[in-house]
């Protein structure tokens, strides 16, 4: 399927700079994870400089060292918040704060950013708990459908009013993280999701099946597609791709409108997600009340084993900046 | 054209600012609205009263620094910045006596040799040369040159009487213009108001169809002012023509084909390959049927919508992932 000119997709950010095998991708994160366990030992160490106190440090290290997140916990504690973005999405889109056609969009835009951004930093600097949130509000921005902060701020406070539990959100606690998400993500803000195709192939396919059976057919789509949202499959294959879930209508509209030659690359691929979506659907039936017991317990270990250098209620943090601001302030009246 | 000479004739207006004050009498320009302040070459102003008053009886020393000057080296000011002003009046009253050019010399070299020394004799009066052998030097080629200089000012002189002249000329031009231009819109305006009163008479008074008589009007009343207008195009490239044989400057402004040309864009060069997808005539809408209205307002017609959307559908469906013995993408191991 060789062509002259190259295909218009290819020239996006997200096929240029993001896509994945299952191995370079673990690859990637295993050395993320481990470039950041040495951080975090390096910053209890320069912590225990500023406190001066000996005993502090032994004991602070060990109880880092026996509770350091593993990749596969960074990822599950990732995974939770992922799925809390979405139903903040939901709560938002109810809200009406944003249009709904733009929900989609926002949610898979938001997911999207906060795994890249985590293939380039670890748990340890950056808690996902305010990474999402930055990211759900770059998504708005990016996806046209700008928040203003205090508006996007209040039903997440009002909620913690009402429940008479959790932190109220500040403004900074998102627009101070704003910069660090952008920049991981390479600059790169357009992301593709499979909403668009799918819309695409519900109105390509009229010729092929009967309309009454579409609408089933789409929706089945959109909740096939959310269930993607927290694979990995997106750095894996384009999202038209993602839009094809193999069932018999599908077969039936795939084997009419293309060639048996690109049909014998799509099946496999095709294969491939229903599995990978498949095993998903599997692990979430289970109970929700587990899934949310089993992150806090991730999230009780991330505290011990957070690097001071990033947290803002460190010592060494509030050290380092006032001697950044000092060096400023020093360089800036002296004359050389 | 020299600046002082302008300055001269008030084509330049003098400079000012509204805090002025004399540093003699103190008065200030707010007080005294047409208040001048001149300057000396030792760069200190004074307003015109105390000029007259402290030079009314010869050489006086300068209020300020105390050299001795004379009523006449006080000037006008024209720039802001008075060694700027200074410069200017150095250089305007050496031109007055080294005002040879290009064509008076045999070579290129002896011309810029020629320039270098007069920049030289310049620059030494600029950082104060007292001594008084700047104007012996001048005072000297002034003698040894006499004719060719005064053979040069008469030339200058003619030249500048001709570009007045033409720009007289110019002016007239333009004015008639105007006015020519002025009278065909009277007359358009009155040609048209009296076809329409023809027609609103001719349907008061004939008996044909309504429609028929305005329609035959519409068509006479183009016809006419087509033609006036191609009569007074003609007629303005006639005028033209004549003056512009008739003055020496004939700039030619035609863009040319070439250049609008540059602007236009081959859409079927597009540098990516063309995905050939033919719509259907009617699709069934579910998703976007109430919402499709919104669309319309910004350009975007349905059919653009469907075909972005299935563009999207099809774009990259049969692309294979990597693998990983392939290149992959650059920052797989970063």
């Amino acid at each position: 399927m060789s062509s002259a000119k190259p295909q218009l997709f290819e020239q996006t950010s997200q096929y240029r700079h993001w896509r994945f095998t299952p191995t370079s991708l673990a690859q990637l994160r295993a050395a993320n994870n481990k470039q950041g366990v040495e951080r975090v030992l390096q910053g209890l160490r320069e912590e225990a400089q500023v406190d001066n106190d000996r005993n502090t440090l032994e004991t602070r290290i060990s109880e880092a060292t026996n509770n350091l997140l593993s990749p596969e916990e960074e990822l599950e504690l990732i995974d939770y918040y992922l799925q809390v973005t979405v139903a903040y999405a939901r709560m938002y889109g109810k809200g009406a704060i944003f249009k709904p056609e733009a929900l989609n969009n926002i949610k898979s835009t938001a997911v999207n950013f906060m795994k890249r951004f985590y293939l380039h930093n670890v748990v340890f600097d950056y808690p996902p708990k305010s990474i999402m949130l930055t990211c759900f509000y770059l998504a708005t921005k990016v996806e046209n459908s700008f928040i203003k902060i205090d508006d996007f701020v209040r039903p997440l406070n009002d909620v913690v009013d009402k429940n008479k539990k959790g932190v109220r959100t500040k403004n900074e606690d998102i627009l101070d993280l704003e910069f660090v998400v952008i920049q991981s993500l390479q600059f790169e803000l357009a992301a593709h999701h499979p909403y668009r195709p799918s819309y695409g192939l519900y109105l390509d396919m009229q010729a092929y099946i009967e309309n009454n059976l579409l609408k089933e057919v789409y929706d089945r789509t959109q909740y096939y597609i959310d269930q993607s949202l927290f694979t990995d499959l997106i750095f894996y294959y384009q999202p038209p791709q993602i839009a094809l879930e193999k069932n018999l209508d599908i077969d039936m509209y795939l084997t009419q409108r293309f060639e048996a030659r690109s049909l014998e690359l799509l099946y496999p691929i095709l294969d491939d997600i229903q599995e990978v979506i498949a095993n998903r659907i599997n692990a979430s039936v289970v109970d929700k009340k587990e899934v949310k017991e089993r992150a806090a317990l991730i999230d009780r270990k991330l505290i011990l084993c957070r690097n001071p250098e990033k947290n803002p209620n460190s010592k060494l943090y509030r050290k380092k900046i006032a001697d950044r601001d000092e060096a400023q302030y020093v360089s800036d009246s002296g004359s050389e | 054209m020299s600046v002082l000479h302008a300055a001269k004739k008030q084509d330049i207006p003098e400079f000012f600012s509204k805090d002025d004050t004399c540093p003699e009498c103190r008065s200030e320009r707010y007080l005294n609205q047409s208040m001048k302040l001149l300057v000396s070459p030792c760069y200190h102003e004074l307003c015109e009263a105390c000029v007259h008053r402290t030079f009314e009886a010869g050489p006086a020393p300068c209020p300020v620094c105390h050299r001795i000057l004379r009523m006449n080296e006080y000037y006008q000011r024209i720039f802001e910045d008075l060694t700027v002003e200074n410069e200017v009046r150095i250089r305007a009253r050496m031109a007055m006596t080294y005002n040879k050019r290009e064509g008076d010399f045999k070579s290129l070299k002896d011309y810029n040799d020629y320039l270098e020394m007069v920049e030289d004799l310049v620059v030494r009066q600029l950082y104060g040369d007292d001594t008084g052998e700047v104007e012996y030097v001048i005072e000297k080629y002034k003698r040894e040159n006499n004719s060719l200089i005064e053979k040069n000012q008469s030339k200058q002189q003619r030249e500048e009487n001709l570009h007045s002249l033409y720009a007289k000329e110019e002016r007239l031009r333009k004015q008639k213009q105007r006015e020519e231009y002025l009278k065909l819109l009277e007359e358009e305006e009155r040609e048209r108001k009296d076809a329409k009163n023809s027609v609103i008479d001719a349907l008061a008074t004939s008996n044909k169809d309504a429609r028929e008589i305005v329609r035959a009007n519409a068509v006479k009343l183009k016809k006419s002012s087509l033609s006036h207008r191609n009569a007074t195009r003609k007629a303005h490239m006639d005028i033209e023509a004549l003056l512009r044989n008739a003055t020496d400057d004939s700039d030619d402004d035609s863009m040319g084909q070439n250049e609008a040309d540059a602007w236009m864009v081959d859409p079927e060069e597009s540098p990516y390959e063309p995905m050939n997808i033919e719509l259907r005539d009617k699709y069934e809408d579910i998703i976007l049927r109430t919402r499709l209205s919104n669309l319309s307002g910004t350009g975007v017609t349905r059919e653009m919508h469907q075909r972005y959307v299935i563009e999207g559908a099809m774009a990259g469906l049969f692309e294979p992932p990597l693998t990983d013995n392939s290149s992959g993408n650059k920052d797989a191991e970063s």
